[in-house]
């Protein structure tokens, strides 16, 4: 009996349970999981860097004419070469990013912002209000986004507010359905009834309970959104619709199209790729976050 | 099904007027352009302004212009041009072809592309096929339309010094090998975006009916391979591909658009944004009338293909 060897009673010690991750630990496991969304980022960011201070880091003013021989090809000055106005490719893809830039701004914000949030409120209290968004959502979905665009510029002129006003709807109706059914799907679990039960006002429950869990998912139809307000801002910059005249989809138009199928090709591909990179930016990091976030593809 | 149908065609008229309403006055806004300030210059004197005005019809009271527009329209009168003063149903009809024809080769592209690719990528899912095309979408995505029709012009004339023919409209049933060779290429280029959305709408939505019980039923009876992921699976996920279908059809104004300006085929799209810039009424009246009606009728058949597609979608 004295060689009984006495198993302790397993302790568990709880001053030494492993902690929660750091934030920054946790940030950087999610990036290695999530390369592209990370690609995307950068991107992203570079893109609002150069929205705000491209103009004066262009090693060029945008519209200065005559840098150096025009429609020379891309070289060390001149990486992205010259346009036949001799002006310098290079510093007109990095200033135009700004009109980009300030139209995918006010898209997201007020557009995809605004539309969530009317999407959340009328999918929680559902009635009336639910039914006049809806219905006002159906209405201008019968206006394709350059319809809608054509008509309010025939009113209105071609100034910047009536782009921003245009593809501004056209992110408001497309983020709020999603978001009702969504918070149509959030309203009805068991958290918002035990919180009805504790005696929270609507209010309460709405602000403190739905709206965190849906918000997740504003995220994403804010980066998906950002991606579609560039496209449709150079579409319309392309068709000499847009607001300035340094922008990527002005530049790949008119004289410096006819002078594209002449064979000077970087006159248009710069400008081009920059649009796409920045799309794809966008797109990327949307989708990683749709992976991160969404609650349907949570398993 | 018959009374919701039914229920849908009484509230389609609604939605067209309350377009129309909304397009209409918003252009006869008292801060919105003034079309008579096109046609006036300083030497112009207050007379002949008026008159100006009487002869566009601007001089009388809104309410009333809208009436007069509503009826002439009901009487199948769409009225006249400002610019030019021409009868404006000849010019739409004129038009017209040309982008039914962009039209339905780029949803047959963008459709038989993305339908094809999505079931490929579902059933190889993680092969090499399947990342491959799944990048593609995701370029596919982001790379705006007319760039791709930039590019088809431009890089094959730097590469092989041919560049596809532009301009000079003729039409299909005239000269089928000029129209096509006209068509068919930038068509297909205009459908890529919409092939690499529909590819991953079909792709996920497989891949979710894939785990299901029947799929696997149908695999345990010894139903072929082909069989199960075509009539049990494909079928099944019909819905949200046709759904997106409709999108792109609607989409697809704007990129008739650009392959007209790039391609300088005179079709709908540029009639509209040269009207649109000479702030021409009628026409963009008419325009925002006969998109609403297109696209809500498109919607109405689409909710009206869910019932045939799947037998259990009821409407009450």
């Amino acid at each position: 009996m004295a060689t009984q060897s006495v198993t302790a009673p397993q302790t568990f010690d709880w001053a030494h349970v492993p902690k929660r991750p750091g934030f920054a630990r946790r940030m950087g496991r999610l990036a290695r999981q999530h390369p592209a969304g990370v690609f995307g980022l950068v991107i992203l960011l570079l893109f609002v860097f150069l929205g705000l201070f491209g103009k004066q880091i262009a090693p060029y003013p945008a519209d200065e004419l005559s840098v150096g021989l025009p429609l020379q090809g891309p070289s060390s000055a001149h990486p992205f070469g010259l346009n036949q106005n001799g002006q310098d490719v290079f510093s007109r893809v990095i200033s135009g990013a700004h009109v980009s830039f300030v139209i995918c701004f006010w898209a997201v914000f007020l557009g995809a912002g605004m539309g969530s949030f009317l999407g959340i409120l009328g999918g929680y209290f559902g009635r009336w209000l639910d039914y006049l968004i809806q219905r006002s959502g159906e209405a201008f979905a019968a206006f394709p986004s350059l319809v809608l665009f054509l008509m309010l510029r025939t009113a209105f002129g071609p100034t910047l507010k009536t782009i921003i006003v245009a593809i501004a709807i056209g992110a408001l109706f497309g983020g709020n359905r999603v978001l009702r059914g969504q918070t149509i799907i959030e309203r009805n679990q068991v958290y918002v009834e035990s919180a009805r039960a504790v005696g929270c006002s609507e209010w309460r429950i709405f602000i403190r309970h739905v709206v965190p869990n849906v918000l997740p998912l504003v995220v994403v139809i804010m980066s998906g959104t950002a991606g579609a307000a560039i496209l449709a801002e150079s579409a319309l910059a392309f068709l000499g619709l847009g607001p300035a005249d340094v922008s990527w989809g002005r530049d790949m138009s008119g004289n410096n199209l006819s002078i594209a199928r002449t064979g000077y090709w970087h006159v248009v591909v710069f400008p081009g790729i920059a649009i796409s990179l920045v799309v794809l930016g966008a797109n990327l990091l949307g989708d990683s976050l749709r992976d991160i976030w969404d609650p349907r593809l949570r398993k | 099904m018959r009374q919701y149908a039914l229920r849908r065609l009484a509230y389609m008229p609604l939605i067209v007027v309350v377009v129309s309403l909304i397009t209409f006055f918003t252009l006869r806004l008292p801060f919105a352009t003034d079309p008579v300030t096109l046609y006036v210059n300083q030497n112009t004197t207050q007379e002949q302004e008026d008159a100006i005005r009487a002869d566009l019809g601007l001089d009388k009271p809104v309410l009333e212009q809208f009436v007069v527009w509503v009826g002439d329209l009901v009487r199948g009168d769409l009225g006249h041009t400002f610019r030019s003063n021409q009868p404006v149903w000849p010019e739409i009809q004129r038009r017209w072809p040309v982008n039914l024809e962009i039209l339905v080769f780029s949803v047959f592209f963008s459709t038989v592309l993305g339908v094809t690719f999505g079931v490929i990528t579902a059933v190889k899912q993680n092969s090499a096929a399947d990342y491959g095309f799944r990048v593609f979408a995701v370029f596919g995505q982001s790379i705006p339309e007319f760039f791709l029709l930039i590019l088809l012009i431009v890089l094959p004339s730097l590469w092989w010094n041919y560049s596809p023919p532009v301009g000079g409209h003729v039409s299909i049933f005239e000269d089928p090998v000029k129209n096509l060779r006209l068509y068919l290429p930038p068509t297909l280029l205009l459908g890529v975006g919409g092939a690499a959305a529909l590819m991953r709408l079909t792709r996920s939505t497989l891949l979710e009916v894939f785990r299901q019980d029947y799929i696997r039923t149908a695999r345990a009876k010894g139903l072929s391979g082909n069989k199960v992921i075509l009539q049990h699976g494909l079928r099944n996920a019909l819905i949200p591909i046709v759904t997106l279908t409709g999108a792109h059809v609607t989409a697809l104004f704007f990129g008739s658009l650009i392959l007209e300006q790039i391609f300088s085929i005179n079709g709908l799209g540029q009639f509209f944004l040269v009207s649109a810039m000479t702030a021409d009424f009628p026409v963009v009246q008419f325009l925002v009338f006969y998109t609403a009606v297109v696209v809500v009728t498109m919607n109405l058949l689409i909710d009206l293909s869910y019932a045939v597609i799947d037998p259990r979608v009821k409407y009450a």
